[in-house]
């Protein structure tokens, strides 16, 4: 498949579907690499908040390997995709449970989810975790791609002290943690996501001008670095820590400017989402898979991760008939009704994942596909979303990570073994391997047996 | 000694004391005055005479009402506190456990109904004993400004309404980058904490970014299309809940209004072309409560052939629509402004092919409120008369499209003399080059710009000038200083690091005038305050209450009633959280915008009137526009525009029945008195119960209403006593407020049920509804005092507060209350205290000067 744009693709399908997101007003405009071999791996965290209905989502089967097959409902729709992904079970996320810190199961679990940490109970100043897998792997990754990682999200974060009862809203707006202390909190606009990657609308038109520019922005950043600096040795205490985050982001950019400098580009008409964000969660999900594809195809970055709802998420889904808030529903007490709701909320959500696999299977990279060269991970940090359950955590692995993976299978694992063995498993095929993550004991078994 | 008692009592209860109990206390206090005055005079380690005096006067007590809840094995709420009996070490630490005791004693919440109360004794040996242990830790220290900790503030970044403003001031732009910028982190309530404010490499992108836009615009104006083009295309939601819109989608107005704000790009003129829909004319309808019916049948068609229609049918049938129905006005108003009118006569056949409205007007660049509407329907004693029974509205605005600009200026933009203060294009020495740097960066970086600072910049202006304009190489400049961590943190500098002695130091002029002026505007000091500063006038007596005058009547102080007002209120939850459209018809979007600008005048009432803070109580006046002066029930008000109103008192006053509150402390679908009440502690009396246990189950919904009220539905909250520990002093608040629905519409009945709004509080005071409560509220003028102080100054010191500010806080209040509890007293308190005016140094962190 040759670069086109989504509306000249969806045109030559015959499609008459309406682009609503195609702001007209912007003319396509050029920058996008697309190297020729590509096979690095990738990988992406796709998160669903508050739980699935587990009793739709596991397949029957004993400890150990069998073929991924009889789907219940909810994960019978990665049927068609069986043979390119592993259903896991039984991994769990000890940082979640209260472990003596009373209640605030929700704030935990996305806290502890790629982390690995049981977060400090809190909601002042002194947030703490623990660095998240995706940021472990984009420290290793910085300098190779023009992103080191992107955090994408489809639902604002909350702005207020305490979400749930005593942990503050920063534990469940962000998934990617940078440091122990600062969150990574994802671009829900698909334009500011697009404009990150391709540059703003208003630039400068006039290449020679662009290259001036361009070198004025590093006199620029040498400027204030050196403003940092002077600053950093006249202060003490929490403020030099301050400037740390200030000079960290700095030099990041400095980095990323670099690397698209050396990049060698040729151009790929693209054009840019609308301004507004969509209300359709399908809609909106499904500009930010666009982008997340678009991003691994281009290696602008290696690690994304998708915070498609957050913890406690209030939303409803009047677009499938739901006018009930999703966390409300999830607390059903075996209520038949609102259960059947949130079957129906998960099978939403997996739709939006579905349409990613389609999407990555058919773009070209290297000598195979997208996905061939990816791990992608659906899933939640809660199992049972009315018992603030913590283990045999709902997970999908998709992709082949360059054949290290052997997909088609659902894996049971023994129960508490932990998500962060996991990660460790995808450090390694990420090329950057590390001995202990969270509260990891190990590598997950398994995940290549052939 | 009475004296250091009364302050030692101050530090031992950290506002979550009402007056009532303070007096019982201060009571206390004394009776055993006499044994304090024999627990120190016998030369003991104060620790050892409170574990002794323990083990004599309390644990008896303890033993007897608590322990079989709350002993080591029973553990209940995670408190034990057997623990005590063996440690005594423990006493004195564990001041936290103490306090929430103090007050649990005291409001007679514990032990929880239905067991048996403590008896007077009993209580008296608890809270004596408790008042004598923060006498025992503190004893012989008065609470003097001299030796208070000020406590230290970290370099705050500033949060997105502040950077919005700050550039604003400094460049005369009126961009809104921070607009894009993820949401503030925010911690103790407020989104301008410095610790917790963190800086993330994508916030820094979006600096960056946007200091390209901002400086872009403050040299050369804001980029515009180059021919008139259409800018945007604003359309309402069609229906309250309606997630279909695209584009530039505008609030849900029942009445038909179209309203928003348009940011226009540079001087120019622009138009606007709209149309409505008028679909008036459709058959006559009687509005029930279920809704809309017909009156009358509506005729069968004839059938068979039917006779041409001739011209004069026509032009008769179009008469005859175009009489069929009154001539609405139609308005369209900029800033407030009519800038077009049209009478929209008949039915839909008349002006059905009538085509867009056109109008052209001259704009400044900036923000500019647009409005269309059909002002008559203010006045509509229900809005459902302007619905069909289709469930279109009869009249609305379906659209209006922006166009331009035309003849756009081509001066340079209002802020360019800001920056470009000497000089001339294409005349620009090298002295007045450097004079422009230095001042941008002093006024940029809110104190004078070091030597190095302006060297580095000029280093960068002139690398630029070699290849591009001396305006371009500003520009570049200006981007520099936008990104400049001394402009992005407000930064407080320790003065001689490593001299001698002094921990605690006096903040420069300079920081004070930044702390003030980010206070009381969320923005940046003004030409006067800095030249204060500058000529170091700002410690002068009088001077800075002199400012907090001046400061506090300047329009800029409304951000006190955006910023501090609606964070103190928890009313951002109204971006979040709306009425249920099926259960509540009448409520749309622009209704609750209305009650959000109620809220907000009422706010900005109280600070330029300098009203006293127990008018948030109970205060006798509000404003309505004549939309919500019919959803509340209140007469003599006509009309779109907000009017100021006394009141009586009876069904509303101050913020608590408020519709914006009331909303955002109930469900969606319902009310929720627990809601309520625990709004009620949190923010009027910093009482916050405790989180609920896990495992609650849901409060069984289905027949609410019908087979049982909701009074009915929470009685197991005082039935069992693991939920009345904390449910009796919410519950009672939120019954008070039951005549109030979940929108906020007075009501007598919830569903079948006569609401009962009377309530009991944990102390045995008795209340009747919403005026009941409030007197009560007034009662607690102490609590109240207290709780808004500590929040009025976590906000200007931008930091959360500590034990050493106890004293402080005790103190502003009672200055508060002895200057009739007036607004101004409160903020020049806080101006003029030590946490405000100093700051403790760092703690050997090696600094090298």
């Amino acid at each position: 498949m040759t670069q086109i744009s989504r509306r000249a693709a969806l045109r030559g399908l015959g499609a008459t579907i309406t682009l609503p997101f195609l702001d007209a007003m912007y003319p396509a405009f050029a920058a996008q690499a697309v190297k020729k071999t590509l096979s690095a791996t990738r990988m992406a965290f796709l998160y669903v908040p508050n739980g699935i209905v587990m009793e739709h989502w596991t397949p029957a089967g004993a400890l150990g390997a069998t073929p991924l097959e009889n789907l219940p409902r909810i994960s019978s729709a990665l049927a068609p995709y069986r043979s390119d992904l592993l259903m896991l079970s039984g991994l769990t996320s000890n940082g979640g449970r209260a472990l003596g810190d009373g209640p605030g199961d929700h704030g935990r679990a996305g806290a502890a989810y790629l982390t690995g940490v049981h977060p400090k109970k809190t909601y002042g100043k002194d947030i703490k975790t623990g660095v998240s897998m995706d940021q472990v792997a984009a420290r290793q990754l910085e300098g190779k791609t023009r992103f080191a990682s992107l955090e994408l999200g489809c639902e604002e974060g909350i702005q207020g002290g305490n979400c749930d009862n005593g942990y503050s809203c920063a534990y469940s707006n962000s998934l990617s943690w940078r440091t122990e202390n600062t969150p990574n909190p994802p671009e829900i606009r698909p334009r500011a996501v697009f404009e990150r990657m391709f540059g703003a609308a208003d630039d400068e038109k006039d290449p020679a001008k662009r290259k001036r520019l361009q070198s004025y922005q590093k006199s620029i950043l040498d400027v204030v670095l050196d403003d940092a600096q002077t600053l950093k040795s006249a202060l003490g205490g929490s403020d030099r820590r301050k400037l740390d985050e200030y000079m960290f982001a700095i030099r990041d950019i400095e980095k990323r400017i670099q690397g698209a400098e050396k990049s060698n580009e040729t151009r790929v008409p693209v054009s840019a989402p609308s301004a507004s964000i969509p209300t359709d969660f399908a809609e909106h999900s499904k500009l930010m898979m666009d982008l997340l594809a678009l991003a691994f195809q281009t290696d602008m970055t290696r690690v994304i991760t998708v915070l498609m709802g957050i913890e406690q998420s209030p939303r409803n889904y009047p677009e499938i008939g739901i006018t009930e808030g999703h966390h409300g529903l999830t607390h059903h007490q075996g209520d038949k009704e609102k259960i059947e709701k949130v079957a129906r909320i998960n099978e939403y959500h997996i739709k939006q994942f579905t349409y990613l696999l389609d999407k990555l299977k058919a773009t070209p990279d290297g000598d195979g596909t997208l996905l061939d060269h990816s791990m992608i991970v659906y899933g939640s940090a809660l199992a049972d979303g009315n018992a603030h359950q913590h283990n045999n955590l709902p997970t999908v692995l998709a992709g082949r990570a360059n054949g290290s993976l052997h997909p088609g299978r659902h894996i049971r694992y023994a129960d508490e073994t932990p998500m962060a063995n996991l990660y460790l498993s995808m450090l390694d095929r990420m090329g950057v391997p590390v001995d202990q993550l969270g509260d990891s004991n190990g590598r997950l078994e398994g995940l290549a047996d052939l | 000694m009475l004296n250091s008692i009364l302050n030692v009592f101050f530090k031992a209860s950290l506002g979550t004391l009402p007056g009532r109990r303070l007096s019982a206390a201060l009571g206390l206090c004394a009776a055993i005055g006499a044994g304090l005055a024999g627990g120190t005079l016998r030369g003991q380690d104060p620790a050892r005479a409170a574990a002794d005096d323990f083990q004599q006067t309390v644990l008896p007590v303890l033993s007897k009402n608590c322990f079989s809840c709350h002993s080591d094995r029973v553990h209940s709420g995670g408190l034990s506190l057997e623990v005590f009996r063996d440690d005594p070490a423990l006493i004195a630490q564990k001041h936290e456990v103490w306090t929430k005791v103090l007050d649990k004693v005291n409001a007679g919440t514990m032990p929880p109904r239905p067991l048996a109360p403590l008896t007077p004794e009993e209580a008296a040996a608890i809270t004596g004993w408790i008042a004598r242990l923060g006498g025992g830790a503190e004893a012989g220290s008065p609470v003097s400004t001299g030796t208070a900790d000020p406590g230290r503030v970290t370099a705050r970044r500033l949060n997105r309404a502040e950077y919005n403003n700050t550039i604003r001031d400094l460049l005369g732009v009126t961009v809104r980058p921070a607009d894009e910028f993820p949401v503030d982190d925010s911690g103790y309530g407020f989104d301008n904490i410095g610790d917790v404010l963190s800086l993330s490499p994508m916030l820094m992108e979006k600096y960056m970014s946007a200091a390209r836009t901002v400086s872009r615009a403050a040299v050369f104006g804001e980029p515009y299309p180059e021919k008139p083009t259409l800018i945007v295309r604003l359309m309402p939601k069609k229906i309250q809940d309606d997630m279909q819109a695209t584009g530039s989608v505008t609030p849900f107005s029942a009445r038909g209004a179209l309203y928003t704000s348009f940011h226009a790009p540079v001087d120019g003129e622009y138009e606007f072309r709209f149309r409505y829909q008028n679909f008036r004319g459709g058959e006559p309808v009687i509005q029930t409560d279920k809704g809309a019916t017909l009156i009358a049948p509506v005729a069968p068609i004839a059938r068979g052939p039917r006779p041409p229609i001739t011209d004069e049918d026509r032009a008769a049938r179009y008469e005859r629509s175009c009489a069929a129905a009154p001539a609405e006005p139609l308005v369209f108003a900029i800033d407030g402004t009519t800038v077009y009118t049209y009478a929209v006569r008949g039915t839909t056949d008349c002006e059905y092919s009538r085509g867009e409205s056109i109008a052209r007007v001259k704009l400044m660049a900036g923000d500019h409120a647009l409005r269309s509407s059909f002002p008559g329907m203010a006045n509509m004693a229900d809005v459902r008369t302007n619905f069909n029974p289709d469930g279109r509205r009869k009249l609305y605005m379906e659209y209006m499209d922006v166009l331009g600009p035309f003849n756009p200026s081509t001066a340079p933009p209002a802020g360019f003399k800001k920056i470009f203060m000497c000089g001339e294009p294409d005349n620009y020495s090298a002295p007045c080059a450097r004079q422009i740097v230095e001042n941008l960066a002093t006024r940029a970086y809110r104190r004078p710009a070091t030597v190095k600072e302006v060297d580095r910049l000029m280093g960068l202006v002139n690398e630029v000038r070699r290849r591009d304009t001396f305006e371009e190489a500003i520009r570049m400049a200006v981007q520099a200083v936008l990104m400049s961590p001394n402009f992005l943190f407000r930064i407080e500098r320790d003065p001689n690091h490593g001299a001698t002695g002094a921990n605690v130091y006096a903040i420069n002029d300079y920081e004070l005038a930044s702390r003030l002026s980010y206070f009381l505007w969320s923005s940046m000091p003004d030409d006067e305050l800095f030249q204060a500063a500058a000529q170091k006038r700002l410690r002068e007596p009088g001077a800075l209450d002199a400012q907090v005058k001046r400061m506090l009547a300047d329009p800029k102080a409304e951000t006190l009633a955006t910023n501090f007002g609606e964070q103190w209120l928890n009313l951002r939850l109204m971006d979040r959280k709306k009425p249920d459209a099926a259960k509540f018809p009448l409520v749309d979007d622009e209704l609750l915008d209305a009650m959000r600008q109620e809220t907000r005048l009422f706010l900005n009432a109280v600070v330029r009137e300098d009203r006293s803070i127990l008018d948030f109580i109970d205060g006798r006046f509000t404003y309505v526009n004549g939309p919500l002066a019919r959803f509340y029930g209140i007469p003599g008000v006509d009309g779109e525009q907000f009017k100021r109103v006394d009141l009586d008192g009876e069904h509303r006053s101050g913020i608590v029945t408020q519709g914006s509150v009331l909303s955002i402390s109930s469900y969606a679908t319902r009310t929720s008195p627990v809601i309520r009440g625990k709004w009620v502690l949190e923010n009027l009396l910093g009482a916050a119960p405790p989180p609920p246990p896990d495992d609650i189950p849901a409060l069984e919904e289905k027949d609410l209403g019908t087979a049982a009220s909701m009074r009915q539905r929470l009685e197991q909250h005082r039935a069992d006593p693991a939920c009345s520990a904390c449910h009796s002093s919410m519950d009672p608040i939120g019954f008070g407020l039951e005549n109030y629905d979940a929108a906020g519409a007075w009501r007598a009945k919830d569903g079948n049920f006569d609401v009962d709004s009377s309530g009991i509080l944990p102390d045995g005071r008795s209340f009747s509804g919403a005026k009941g409560l409030k007197q009560i509220l007034l009662s607690q003028s102490h609590a109240f005092t207290q709780n808004f102080t500590e929040k009025l100054l976590t906000y200007a010191l931008g930091r959360g507060l500590e034990r050493s500010d106890r004293g402080l806080v005790g103190q502003i209040s009672s200055n508060v209350a002895q200057h009739d509890y007036r607004f101004s007293s409160l903020v020049t308190s806080i101006v003029n205290s030590p946490a405000f005016q100093m700051r403790s140094a760092s703690s050997g962190d090696g600094v090298t000067p």
